[in-house]
């Protein structure tokens, strides 16, 4: 089994979800991030004063997958979230032992 | 012997077998269940249990008196909810035997499947635990005699009720302190979308505690309107028995409906909308039932010790305040006076004062209406009291039970108590929309029209109401009402481009790309201008705070910076509109070249006061401080320097009865520029004796207007405002030796933005040393 995790810009949340649901994906877990890539942030002038955004918001999307289905579920996620600018965002996954529902007590990819 | 035993049990047998039966046929009758019903399952119980009693009493030998049944709580009251026990007490005088007769009793109540809250006690033991325990105290107030000895239960009930009133004194504040916590642990049924009908803050149990009050002969409790809302509340409990079949009091959203379609009502909200109102007048009963009741406690306290007489203390023309409230005094006149409500609703929450229930009702009954539109005076004090923080809500709640609300902002009607059903939101509409005004208090200073910045939040969901969208629905209401409240044409458009936009900002943030100039430009020209973008930004906050934790994170804050950083930047500078040039009349006067005062009439409350005088660096301090020494409060100013003569225009407002008189202005502006009248030292003196708001009002804000005027620099000073006010800020200017060649001066409800041209000692703009340097001068003036 795999997690994919994807940072990506807040407002490609909407696309995702559907992209994903279509896909087939059960369910998914999003959460609030904010920080930086390789563009570091930007520096705007504003009212006279000078604002350094160094952490810019982004939204963190985590789905677990069986291992067959990790590069398309990449796929999709890259494909409805870009943008082709900077700040985009990355999607990566990590090899996972252990999975468990915890209301039926079942495991592995039945726990998907 | 034996006949009157058989007797006696057959009457016992057949009672205990037919009870059930009847009780269920009594509950399954179709229709809304009510007053009429708890009465008729009391009165049915009451045979059931007396026949009950009475066999025992015979099988065990006591039928000779020395015995009895009470009912206490809700049963004592004579009302029986469907899905409420039956709280009995044996009373006995010390016999022996009590516990044979009351395994006769209770076991044929327990068989028959009723839920059963039982006590034995003698009468001494009684009387002691209602000395230490307040629920078994408030249970005994409610007592009944249903069987037995009815001596007993009387003697009982009016000793524990004399034992009640002798310790109240000591007993209250134990009382009001279960409320409260209570109120903590159970939430409010005015603003929670799963009310515990009982338990809750405003629920019926409230009841209880006021009944317990009144009982102690401390304090009244009101009685109109509040006996039918618990009425109201108990009816919705019973449907709710009804539905369930379990004796739960809180209404879970998945039982509304079925509550709501038993008790005839249309939809869940409407069964909400009816709770909110009925909680609504419990709550504000208690309220006043207790301040009534702790002034009693604290003023008898004093008299005894020093024989005081009430003391009034002056909060502004026909307002006082007397023991801990806002009151009337005689001299007011509601009806010549229709603003009257307003202004004394605003010094009641500024000053944090709960307004007297007397005043309310007598403001309700004789209260004139208000001119429309309103006059500047009756709208400045409305923005007063939107910007008063926290204590605006229970001044708007008292206002809003005696119908006075609805008298001056009839849209107000349609979100009145409207539940919204809405995982983020934690308050009913009307609730929301305070809070949002008492959000936006705090953040006055961020924008430059703090009166349209609070009346945008009192009305921003007042479409919540209607049909459609409820952005565009709230459009129309909001500009009805800011039209008749006397805003100009052009604030009123304000007003109605803040409702309907106001949720412009956090949506776009979060579902469009910021990146993109579209999405800039689409908010950019829906806002129009940068004055307007700082007021939906201060709007969105408020609103946010107001709405709920889940509403609002840092997360979503940094996306709608962003973005009004962003619109901000493409809409450039605001504007500072320079004061207009001279009339006629003032050229006139600027031309004879000597010190001249002129008092015209304003509106039915404002005069206007033009000076001109040779100009000299401090002459604004001067004629500021000389209208403050005059008691002329400045609603709006407009000053202009031409051919080295000031030609001052002021708009003030007299705070005692009287106009102001021009002769007695110049004199004393000829006696302050001369040294005779120190007017520092003069107004010091008054601000010492002035009343500090209960919510401490934000610090002041002092900023640079941008490309404003190519000759001047521009300085907007944000602050509360206060008698000396702008003395104060003219004299740190004057000390500068910056020179004042135009202002623009306004009061928006409690709250001074003034505007300054400044010019340096050798003319021309101020370097950027001496900005910062005045603009700390100017922030220290106006703190």
């Amino acid at each position: 089994m795999k997690l994919v995790t994807a940072v990506i810009k807040p407002f490609k949340l909407d696309d995702v979800k559907s992209a994903l649901e279509s896909f087939g994906v059960n369910g998914i877990t999003v959460s609030e991030a904010s920080g930086y890539g390789r563009q570091r942030g930007h520096t705007e002038v504003y009212r006279g004063a000078e604002y350094t955004v160094d952490l810019v918001p982004k939204v963190r999307i985590e789905v677990l997958v069986d291992d067959a289905d990790a590069d398309d579920v990449i796929e999709v996620i890259v494909k409805s979230s870009q943008t082709g600018k900077i700040g985009d965002g990355k999607v990566w996954s990590t090899p996972i032992d252990t999975v468990v529902r915890v209301r039926t007590g079942e495991r592995g990819v039945d726990a998907l | 012997m034996a006949s009157t035993l058989s007797d006696a049990a057959a009457r016992g047998f057949a009672g205990s077998g037919d009870y059930p039966s009847q009780r269920r046929d009594l509950l399954a009758r179709p229709g809304r269940p009510g007053l009429a019903t708890r009465r008729e399952l009391s009165a049915l119980t009451d045979a059931w249990v007396a026949d009950v009693f009475a066999a025992a009493c015979a099988t065990t030998g006591h039928e000779n008196g020395g015995v009895a049944l009470a009912a206490v709580g809700g049963y004592g009251r004579g009302e029986l909810s469907p899905g409420s026990d039956l709280d009995l007490i044996l009373l006995h005088a010390g016999k022996s035997t009590v516990a044979s007769l009351a395994d006769k009793v209770w076991y044929p109540i327990w068989d028959s499947g009723v839920k059963l809250d039982h006590a034995v006690r003698t009468f001494d033991e009684g009387r002691r635990l209602a000395g230490q325990d307040l629920a078994v105290l408030l249970g005994l107030l409610d007592s009944r005699h249903v069987a037995g000895d009815p001596g007993l239960v009387g003697r009982l009930r009016s000793t524990v009720l004399a034992d009640w009133r002798a310790a109240a004194r000591h007993r209250l504040p134990a009382l009001r302190e279960a409320w409260d916590d209570r109120g903590a642990r159970h939430g409010d049924l005015r603003h929670d979308l799963e009310p515990d009908l009982k338990e809750g803050r405003g629920g019926l149990r409230d009841l209880v505690s006021l009944r317990a009050v009144v009982a102690s002969w401390v304090a009244d409790r009101p009685h109109r309107d509040v006996d039918e809302a618990v009425r109201r509340l108990a009816d919705v409990r019973d449907a709710l028995h009804l539905v369930t079949g379990r004796a739960g009091n809180r209404l879970l959203l998945q039982e509304q409906d079925a509550v709501a379609a038993r008790l005839g009502r249309p939809d869940a909200d409407d069964l909400l909308r009816e709770v909110v109102g009925a909680a609504s007048a419990v709550s504000h009963a208690a309220d006043v039932t207790w301040r009534r009741a702790e002034q009693v406690l604290r003023s008898s306290r004093t008299t005894f010790l020093r024989g005081r007489r009430p003391v009034l203390r002056l909060l502004g023309p026909g307002l006082a305040e007397h023991d801990g409230e806002a009151v009337l005094t005689a001299q007011a006149d509601p009806t010549a006076d229709p603003a009257l409500v307003l202004r004394m609703a605003a010094r009641a929450a500024r000053a944090g004062l709960p307004l007297a229930p007397s005043s309310v009702d007598r403001l309700a009954a004789d209260v004139g209406a208000l001119p429309e539109p309103w006059p500047d005076a009756a709208r400045d004090a409305f923005v007063d009291l939107l910007g008063a923080g926290p204590p605006l809500v229970p001044v708007w709640e008292a206002l809003d039970q005696a119908g006075l609300v609805a008298g001056l902002l009839p849209e107000w009607a349609v979100v009145r108590h409207l539940p919204q059903r809405n995982a983020v939101h934690r308050f009913s509409v009307d609730r929301h929309l305070l809070e949002t005004a008492v959000q936006a208090a705090p953040l006055v200073r961020g924008v430059r029209r703090p009166d349209l910045l609070l009346v945008a939040a009192l009305l921003h969901d007042i479409g919540k109401g209607s049909a459609g969208d409820h952005s565009e629905a709230g459009v129309p209401l909001a500009v009805t009402a800011a039209t008749r409240m006397g805003f100009a044409a052009a604030d009123v458009r304000v007003i109605g481009a803040l409702v309907r936009h106001h949720l412009l900002l956090p949506d776009t943030a979060t579902r469009r790309d910021l990146d993109d100039p579209a999405t800039v430009a689409f908010v950019a020209t829906a806002v129009g201008d940068a004055d307007v973008l700082r007021l939906l930004h201060v709007l969105t906050l408020a609103d946010a705070r107001a709405t709920g934790p889940a509403a609002w994170s840092d997360w979503k804050a940094g996306l709608v910076d962003d973005l009004v950083r962003r619109v901000g930047l493409r809409l450039g500078g605001e504007s500072a509109s320079a004061p207009a040039g001279l009339t006629a009349a003032q050229r006139a006067l600027v031309d004879a070249r000597e010190p001249a005062v002129l008092v015209e009439p304003g509106d039915a409350v404002t005069w206007r006061v033009t000076v001109v005088a040779p100009d000299r660096v401090g002459l604004f301090a001067t004629i500021a401080g000389v209208l403050a020494h005059n008691r002329l409060s400045v609603r709006s100013a407009q000053v202009r320097t031409e051919d080295a003569m000031a030609c001052d225009v002021w708009t003030v407002v007299p705070e005692r009865d009287g106009e102001p008189r021009a002769d007695s202005l110049r004199r004393d502006l000829l006696r302050a520029q001369s040294g005779d009248l120190d007017l520092t030292r003069a107004l010091d003196g008054r601000d010492a004796a002035r009343r500090a708001p209960a919510v401490p009002p934000p610090p002041p804000r002092v900023e640079m207007v941008q490309r404003a005027s190519g000759t001047a620099s521009v300085l907007e000073v944000r602050a509360h405002d206060r008698p000396g006010l702008l003395y104060r800020l003219g004299r740190a200017l004057a000390l500068m030796g910056v020179d004042i060649r135009a202002a623009r001066v306004s009061t928006l409800g409690a709250e001074a933005v003034d505007v300054f041209y400044l010019l340096g000692p050798e003319g021309g703009r101020l370097d950027a040393a001496s900005v910062r340097e005045v603009t700390r001068l100017l922030t220290d003036a106006a703190g």
